[in-house]
């Protein structure tokens, strides 16, 4: 049971550092910024999940993990929205977006 | 015997008088102006148009100034040489440390014995950091978040608009200076985010602040927090939503009131040479929210401080002020 317990959250945190790797690799390769925060989003969202979901695997149920779950709901709250205003910001001040097509809506 | 002159006007007294005066020279009077004659036609005069491209080359021609050669050799030797000598310093001194983990080394002495054996017995707090700034070393504490209101108030100070009497120039100016109408942007993600996100941060914040004797956290921590929570519900509602219960006159009463009872509570330790004196209040049960004496009152107090101070500088760097 405990070694079940052990793989399954090394398997999380793994996957976890998978999309954290990949998402580190798309910040600094991409060029435009709208695919830069596309990549940064995806580790603060995925990335966060998998990593805290190993965690609270490894050391069970407790009030500690459930804070930890709190953690990840405020991640996954602030992280995207963020990224949806500086997406904005950038939308409305940059002229030349590329092949990107954007639909502008001003009840937005 | 005397004439009397009828064409005093132009009698050299007179004109001597003028002179003295001020309003003429003596000499002004007597100059025929002549229209000059152009030798030649002012169209000639431009001559043939200058072709600033070439003339920037050739002034600012730095392949060939050998001035600003030697400036970038020497400027480049002197910073690596300055690195190598801080370097050298730094090294030098490092060599003087006492050991890394020895018993005897200078910091462990009877002050750090004396806050881990008896911190708890004397201030009350569980948490010992807590214990230290607030209560053993509150006057330093009371400086920070003294720092914090001066920056605050000097940032003010200088992005406060001239004062000038016309009141209509003033409300040009004002006009002028005021952003506010591009906001809020209203964005309909952000409004709802920040619906459930703002009270969560403020909560928090108040959390940190209130355990700040039992557990980690404090006034600074917690009162950055809401700070952050203000800036937030700023940038989703705007000014309009904000000034029903934050203005100037709210940071100044807030900061004002926060400052005056922690200097009330505590600076009297500077005059007693940094002395404990007994509060009155009793420090309760270790590990009980309302316990430690005045340090629950004080952590309000930076709380309320940093993040008036948080929320001022935000508005305050974003052109449109408090």
């Amino acid at each position: 049971m405990e070694w079940v317990r052990l793989i399954v959250s090394a398997v999380f945190l793994l996957l976890g550092l998978l999309v954290f790797i990949s998402a580190a690799i798309g910040v600094n390769k991409f060029k435009r910024a709208l695919n830069r925060i596309h990549a940064a989003a995806l580790g603060d969202t995925l990335g966060i999940l998998f990593m805290i979901l190993g965690l609270v695997v490894w050391k069970g149920i407790s009030f500690a993990s459930f804070k930890l779950l709190l953690v990840v709901l405020f991640f996954w709250l602030a992280s995207p929205v963020a990224g949806h205003m500086i997406s904005r910001l950038e939308v409305m001040t940059d002229e030349d977006l590329g092949e990107i097509e954007v639909d502008h809506h001003e009840d937005l | 015997m005397s004439r009397l002159r009828n064409d005093y006007e132009n009698s050299r007294f007179h004109r001597f008088e003028k002179w003295v005066d001020g309003e003429a020279a003596p000499t002004e009077l007597k100059l025929e102006t002549k229209e000059p004659v152009w030798r030649r036609p002012p169209e000639e005069l431009s001559g043939p148009k200058l072709n600033e491209e070439k003339i920037n080359a050739a002034v600012y021609d730095e392949r060939h100034n050998k001035e600003l050669k030697y400036f970038r050799v020497v400027n480049r030797l002197a910073s690596v040489v300055l690195c190598l000598m801080l370097i050298g310093v730094l090294l030098w001194t490092v060599v003087y440390l006492p050991e890394f983990g020895n018993p005897d080394n200078p910091i462990n002495n009877e002050v750090s014995a004396r806050y881990i054996e008896k911190g708890v017995e004397e201030t009350g707090a569980t948490n010992f950091v807590t214990g230290m700034i607030l209560d053993y070393r509150a006057f330093d504490t009371f400086g920070e978040s003294c720092v914090l209101f001066i920056a605050a108030t000097c940032v003010q100070v200088l992005m406060r608009l001239d004062n000038s009497d016309d009141r209509e120039k003033m409300k040009k100016k004002q006009a002028e200076e005021n952003d506010r109408i591009y906001e809020p942007k209203n964005d309909l993600i952000l409004q709802k985010v920040s619906c459930v996100l703002v009270p969560l941060l403020f909560i928090f914040g108040i959390y940190i602040i209130l355990n700040g004797h039992l557990s980690p956290g404090g006034g600074f921590s917690g009162g950055a927090i809401i700070g952050s929570g203000l800036i937030l519900y700023l940038n989703a509602f705007g000014f309009k939503k904000t000034e029903r219960f934050f203005t100037e006159k709210t940071f100044r009463r807030i900061t004002l009131a926060a400052l005056t009872f922690y200097c009330l509570a505590k600076s009297y330790s500077f005059f007693t040479g940094a002395n404990h004196l007994e509060s009155g209040i009793p420090l309760g049960t270790p590990g009980a929210i309302l316990s430690s004496g005045l340090i629950l009152p004080l952590n309000i107090c930076v709380g309320l401080v940093v993040a008036c101070t948080m929320y001022a500088f935000y508005t305050l760097f974003r052109k449109g002020g408090m």
